[in-house]
């Protein structure tokens, strides 16, 4: 499995539980013990998937030594979700653009027989299908 | 345009008015690509396009920010040639390598489909319990706790 930051965060978020645990973190910190109440899981549960979390940046952990209050990051997650809104405007983006070519070009072919830009020779017979 | 929600994977759709073949060609061939590559804003310039459409084949694009000139290098691998059905590149250097799959449906009135498929792709989001899981809840979560900051 890769082992990039966008992987790491992705990989965080895959399971239901951990997104649980942030969305709880969300609205405020909270010690180990608090978060494994509303989920009926042991303590030792709910470590290791704050551990997952912690890896992936999504959370930071306190320094008090018995209770470690667990706090959200967002800075990952705005990462992510950045690049899967970059990702949807550039294919967004060039497909606008290209209906726009595909129109110049064919009206290209049938107002004076020819293509705006050169076809490429090893598949012009298909073009004229 | 339609896209699915699944966490790492986005699809993307759109009906063309134009055959399938010319379509797939404009997806491969630099003299049609340096036309809309680009998203808005920013142009591929048509001799910073090397594209060798067989599997091993490179895709490789430099994308130019009109307005600061800076660039956007991409170095695609072809896995899959499939003229004029299918297209399908991996990106090493993207996101622990993210694979394209292209699709082009013939809707047999002229019209063509094309889909693209993308999967950036960590194992375990293949799944089904991981699938099952993520439907729809990435987007709606990460939306809430990007407001709650």
């Amino acid at each position: 499995m890769a082992d990039d930051p966008l992987s790491t965060t992705f990989a965080a978020l895959a399971d239901p539980t951990r997104r649980a645990i942030l969305t709880r973190l969300a609205r405020g910190e909270a010690t180990v013990k608090e978060l494994a109440e509303p989920f009926d899981m042991s303590l030792q549960a709910i470590s290791q998937h704050l551990k997952v979390l912690e890896r992936a940046g999504l959370i930071t952990r306190g320094r008090d030594a018995q209770y470690r209050p667990c706090r959200f990051e967002s800075a990952p997650l705005e990462e992510a979700v950045g690049w899967i809104e970059r990702n949807r405007k550039v294919w967004t983006d060039r497909f606008d653009q290209l209906e726009q070519h595909l129109r110049t070009i064919q009206r290209g072919q049938t107002t004076d027989g020819t293509a705006a830009v050169p076809e490429p020779t090893t598949t012009k017979e298909e073009h004229d299908r | 345009m339609s896209e699915t929600p699944q966490l790492g994977e986005v699809t993307y759709t759109r009906i063309y008015d134009a055959p399938r073949e010319l379509v797939f060609d404009c997806m491969i061939t630099p003299e049609h690509l340096t036309h809309f590559w680009g998203p808005v804003g920013v142009s591929t310039p048509v001799e910073n396009i090397k594209v060798d459409p067989r599997p091993g084949g490179v895709f490789e694009t430099i994308m130019v920010n009109d307005e600061t000139g800076e660039e956007y290098p991409s170095r695609g691998v072809f896995v899959e040639v499939t003229r004029p059905e299918k297209l399908v590149w991996t990106e090493p250097d993207v996101e622990g390598g993210m694979t394209t799959t292209s699709t082009f449906r013939d809707l047999g009135d002229g019209r063509t489909e094309v889909t693209v498929h993308q999967t950036n792709v960590p194992e375990m989001f293949r799944t089904p319990e991981a699938q099952a899981g993520m439907q729809s809840s990435f987007d709606r979560f990460a939306a809430y706790v990007v407001t709650q900051k």
